[in-house]
């Protein structure tokens, strides 16, 4: 069933160190210190995601899923390994990040649409749509800081869903504003149009469970188990161990 | 290559986005904007002015106007560069949400800046026609010293953001050296008052030239000469593709660090 299904994601032996510094990294430090401690995040690891796929990423904290994330969003660079992303990806990391607080709301769809990839041309389009998703029609001249934290979170993630990114990538799972707006988000990731792919990285284990087929089971930087729902399923006994 | 063409259109949409988005942020809540683009150089001019008159031994034709340009060009560029050099850290939670061209952020504040800083000379020329020092030169000196100064600007920039993400201590220096830098530029001074065995630090400070030949096309003070002219030219391409190298290069590498 997944062969029919061109691949959407594909790393090849990633791994990943990163340089632990305790204090403000300063280069008068580079010349006395030498060598460098390091902490590998993730340990040769390979993945195949196929486009249309639903997956979860599970694992404890620090085991290197948010890792993972930033690897296939291409916010971080692997220390080595081969990583191939066909179509646009949106990661939904920090919604807020890179609005404005003194700019209005449709000033900051446009510097925020287009920062998650989108151009002008399809900003004008998506435009009364976006607004209209979010429900801030009176308050889209008026600047950000009169926005409550709902507001400004379901701005956010109308505009990602707005710019139809091909790979959706979701970090800690969805904090969107009040009730109804979380259904009519989870709604929308579950329309799927054109096959796009969803990956979601959460503690939220009904969130998973409700969005993915398909889960991912990290642990100390290594895929420990994939597989479908007995993934996670059997995670509560691995989480007691 | 369309996909080429499409990545390079859009760098330029965004940076064109960013670049409106510093201008209006940074006027939101300041009734005077403007003004203080044209109060901040005219109180540095009115007090250099004052106390330096007195120490110098050849005075310098229109001298306010010879500070004024100096300072506007001065204020730019270190400007610029303070604001740049951190403006990675800064939005660190823009790097960890999203990938775009990273040069977009230090070069939108730099294009900001220089927007201010040519509605300013624009102001300056006013007074300057009626000392009829323009000629038919002041074209080409003037447009001139701008490239060169925003090609200057953007490459140390970008050096600086780059290494400041990684080593956090760039800041502090840069601060420092911005001082030392105001003086070995001649901004207060003339360029002829310094001793010919020392001429060469000046030929590797690429504002020697950009200032001379501003100083030059606005009120017609000697001209740089083409040795200089030439030296901080070929600076400003190595620093040029020295930032850019090292800013790409880095880039990829900046969340580790943020």
């Amino acid at each position: 069933m997944k062969k029919k299904f061109p691949i959407a994601i594909q790393l090849t032996d990633i791994t990943k160190e990163y340089t632990i510094h305790h204090e403000k990294p300063t280069l008068v430090e580079k010349f006395y210190k030498g060598k460098e401690e390091k902490f590998i995040a993730l340990n040769h690891v390979s993945l195949t995601i196929h486009k249309g796929e639903r997956v979860g990423i599970i694992g404890r904290n620090g085991s290197g899923k948010s890792t993972l994330l930033k690897i296939i969003s291409g916010i971080a660079t692997p220390t080595s390994g081969r990583v191939a992303v066909f179509g646009r990806s949106i990661s939904i990391i920090d919604i807020e990040a890179g609005f404005h607080h003194d700019l209005t709301g449709e000033q900051n769809i446009f510097v925020n649409g287009m920062l998650v990839g989108m151009t002008k041309q399809e900003i004008i389009k998506q435009y009364y749509k976006i607004i209209r998703y979010a429900a801030l029609r009176q308050f889209i001249d008026a600047p950000l800081f009169t926005y409550s934290e709902g507001m400004k979170l379901r701005l956010g993630f109308s505009i990602a869903v707005h710019a139809n990114p091909e790979i959706f990538i979701l970090d800690e799972g969805l904090g969107v504003g009040d009730d109804d707006f979380r259904k009519k988000a989870k709604r929308t990731l579950l329309e799927n149009k054109k096959n796009r792919t969803i990956i979601i990285c959460s503690h939220n284990l009904e969130l998973i469970e409700e969005q993915c087929t398909r889960i991912i089971l990290v642990d100390k930087g290594i895929i420990l188990r994939d597989g479908g729902m007995d993934v996670l399923h059997s995670y509560g006994r691995f989480i007691e161990e | 290559m369309a996909f080429m063409k499409k990545e390079i259109a859009h760098f330029w949409e965004l940076l064109y986005v960013m670049t409106e988005k510093e201008i209006r942020a940074r006027y939101k809540n300041t009734v005077f904007g403007f003004f203080w683009l044209i109060a901040n150089p005219l109180l540095q001019m009115i007090v250099i002015g004052f106390i330096f008159t007195f120490f110098m031994r050849e005075p310098i034709l229109h001298y306010n106007y010879y500070l004024f340009v100096g300072l506007l060009v001065w204020n730019f560029f270190s400007l610029s560069l303070t604001k740049a050099t951190p403006s990675i850290m800064f939005e660190r939670t823009l790097i960890k949400k999203a990938v775009f061209p990273r040069e977009v952020i230090p070069l939108s504040i730099i294009l900001s800046n220089a927007v201010h800083f040519l509605a300013a000379l624009l102001l300056y020329t006013l007074p300057i026609l009626f000392l009829h020092t323009l000629t038919l030169l002041s074209i080409p000196a003037i447009f001139g010293g701008i490239m060169v100064l925003i090609a200057f600007t953007v490459g140390v920039s970008l050096l600086t953001a780059a290494l400041n993400v990684r080593f956090r201590d760039i800041n502090f220096f840069v601060q420092a050296l911005l001082i030392i830098w105001f003086y070995a530029t001649p901004i207060v001074y003339s360029f002829s008052v310094i001793p010919a065995k020392f001429v060469w630090m000046w030929r590797l400070n690429p504002m020697t030239s950009i200032v001379q030949l501003l100083q030059f096309g606005f009120i017609g003070s000697a001209p740089p000469d083409f040795l200089l002219c030439i030296s901080n030219i070929i600076v400003t391409v190595v620093v040029c593709v020295i930032g850019m190298v090292t800013f790409r290069k880095e880039s990829r590498y900046f969340d580790d660090w943020i």
